[in-house]
């Protein structure tokens, strides 16, 4: 049970209505955490947009320790176990905000997915970082990020209003709204080899300097790649996923190697294009990633072109 | 709030955490190596590291970076290694959060603790209480991890003293001493996992 020092309701059960928001200001503050249970609980006390929500903690605590945020309202999520599952259907994926890294880490279903999840932070970031946290913080250099936006994964959101999906790239254009809830993630199951590739100071336990992910679709044929940490958002070079489509013999999912070589050296050209780059910061200048974005997207593609290797993850380090 | 004796600057007035005074205080209990311990009148927004050490006296939990980088709080919530300076500490109020002192008898965390000594693994040793922590969740995980694994899974960790070689060098000698017949200091499958035995541990 937990109490507020003045003595009014414990934030246990957290509906608002066992929260009697007192209405003159200044007199007393509402009980400041909030540890639902369910998902209609959740956006019931999102309603009024003036909560900061707490899913594994990796960003907000560290940022409540320093005072770099401040909220006076945090709902808790811990404890909200629909948002924790996952799941499969014929068409796609579905994976609730509530799943951590480690929980996508050996996760058979999407290889891509758990080779991205497997390089995030550490093992102690792994077992409580989350796909809804990865999402609502949207650090430009978030790997999850970078290998939604591949995937073409939709965002699932929810208010008291009922819910909405929307495509990644819409979703890091225009963000949450303060009422809304990041439920889940959707994206369509793997038809083909992916491969997630990152440079960093070190080699685990580090954040991406530049993040590539790449994802071949054989039924479809299409080649879809996207780059982190050279913008705001994840770019997706089109331009070098039409070269590498073209190139593609799709009867054995192989690319000959000059035209492996010529997508890398088309994302550099992309990375150079794009309008927002990020600038130069004491771990890399601008022209090291832009020449890393290439490296990484040659690589990946060499890995997931190069002929039949049954064995060899399509998204190892 | 009682102030721990060793400690003579209160949280609430120390400067460089302005946001202590945002926010009300709450009360909880926390389940701290099998014991319940109560907080009271923490800072809702307090990591479960700064409660440990600020509010129970839990001082094997170090606190070096408090972003989650270096592994010094290490701890289990559930079973699961976490950094404790990323951890709100009135959400842990439901689970079970497990230290070096609490790691019990059932895992390798014995056998850990002494090879690290044996090994010359502990220098400065501020590092230490997560590395046992941390090694003992690998352990009891993947009890025969090789190097590579090893340095994966403890990237998390820092250690400025070591080099890291001595810490390998212990964790692998307790790898080998479960394999020779006749040991009978620690059997992957014979205990539980670590923190999961809460009978053991005095929480202190």
């Amino acid at each position: 049970m937990i109490t507020t020092a003045d003595g009014t309701i414990g934030a246990q059960t957290a509906r608002p209505a066992d929260h009697p928001v007192l209405g003159a200001a200044g007199l007393a503050s509402p009980a400041s955490l909030y540890r639902p249970l369910t998902v209609a609980d959740t956006v019931e006390i999102l309603a009024d947009g003036a909560a900061d929500l707490l899913a594994g903690g990796t960003d907000l605590v560290p940022a409540l320790r320093t005072g770099r945020r401040r909220p006076r309202r945090i709902i808790a999520l811990r404890r909200v176990l629909e948002l924790r599952t996952r799941g499969a259907s014929a068409d796609g994926l579905i994976i609730g905000a509530g799943v951590t890294y480690q929980d996508l880490a050996g996760w058979s279903l999407s290889p891509g997915l758990a080779a991205t999840a497997r390089v995030v932070g550490s093992p102690q970031i792994r077992n409580l970082g989350t796909v809804g946290g990865a999402l609502g913080t949207a650090d430009p250099r978030g790997d999850l990020l970078t290998f939604l936006s591949a995937a073409d994964a939709e965002v699932v959101l929810r208010s008291v209003h009922g819910a909405r999906t929307v495509t990644v790239p819409s979703y890091l254009a225009e963000g949450r709204d303060p009422t809304e809830l990041i439920t889940a993630v959707r994206l369509p199951r793997p038809c083909g080899p992916q491969a997630y590739l990152k440079v960093g100071a070190r080699q685990a336990a580090s954040a991406a300097v530049v993040s590539c992910a790449l994802v071949v679709d054989r039924v479809r044929e299409r080649v879809a790649c996207a780059i982190g940490g050279v913008a705001g958002r994840p770019v997706r070079p089109v331009a070098a996923e039409d070269f590498v489509r073209a190139g593609v013999d799709w009867a054995t999912g192989t690319a000959p190697p000059d035209v492996v070589a010529g997508f890398g050296e088309l994302v550099t050209e992309a990375v150079r294009a794009v309008e927002d780059p990020l600038p130069d910061d004491p771990r890399a200048s601008v022209a090291y990633r832009r020449h890393a974005a290439g490296v990484l997207a040659a690589r990946a593609a060499g890995r997931c072109l190069s002929g039949p290797s049954p064995v060899r993850s399509a998204g190892g380090r | 709030m009682s102030e721990p004796a060793y400690r003579n600057v209160s949280v609430d007035e120390d400067p460089a955490c302005p946001s202590h005074d945002a926010g009300p205080r709450v009360s909880y209990q926390l389940h701290i190596d099998g014991g319940v311990r109560e907080v009271a009148g923490a800072w809702f927004g307090e990591s479960l590291l700064r409660v440990l050490r600020d509010h129970l006296g839990v001082l094997s939990v170090k606190d070096a970076c408090e972003q989650g980088r270096c592994g010094s709080c290490s701890v289990l919530m559930d079973g699961r290694l976490v950094t404790s300076c990323t951890v709100l500490a009135a959400d842990a109020a439901d689970a079970q959060v497990t230290t070096v002192a609490g790691l019990g008898v059932g895992g390798p965390a014995r056998a850990v603790q002494a090879a690290f000594l044996a090994h010359g693994a502990v220098q400065c040793g501020f590092c230490t209480p997560g590395f046992v922590v941390a090694v003992t969740d690998l352990l009891a995980r993947r009890p025969d991890a090789d190097e590579d694994e090893i340095r994966e899974s403890l990237a998390g960790n820092i250690c400025r003293c070591t080099g890291y070689g001595r810490i390998i060098a212990a964790i692998r000698s307790v790898q080998e001493a479960r394999r020779r017949p006749g040991d009978t200091r620690w059997r992957p499958g014979t205990g539980q996992r670590p923190g999961t035995d809460q009978r053991q541990g005095t929480g202190r």
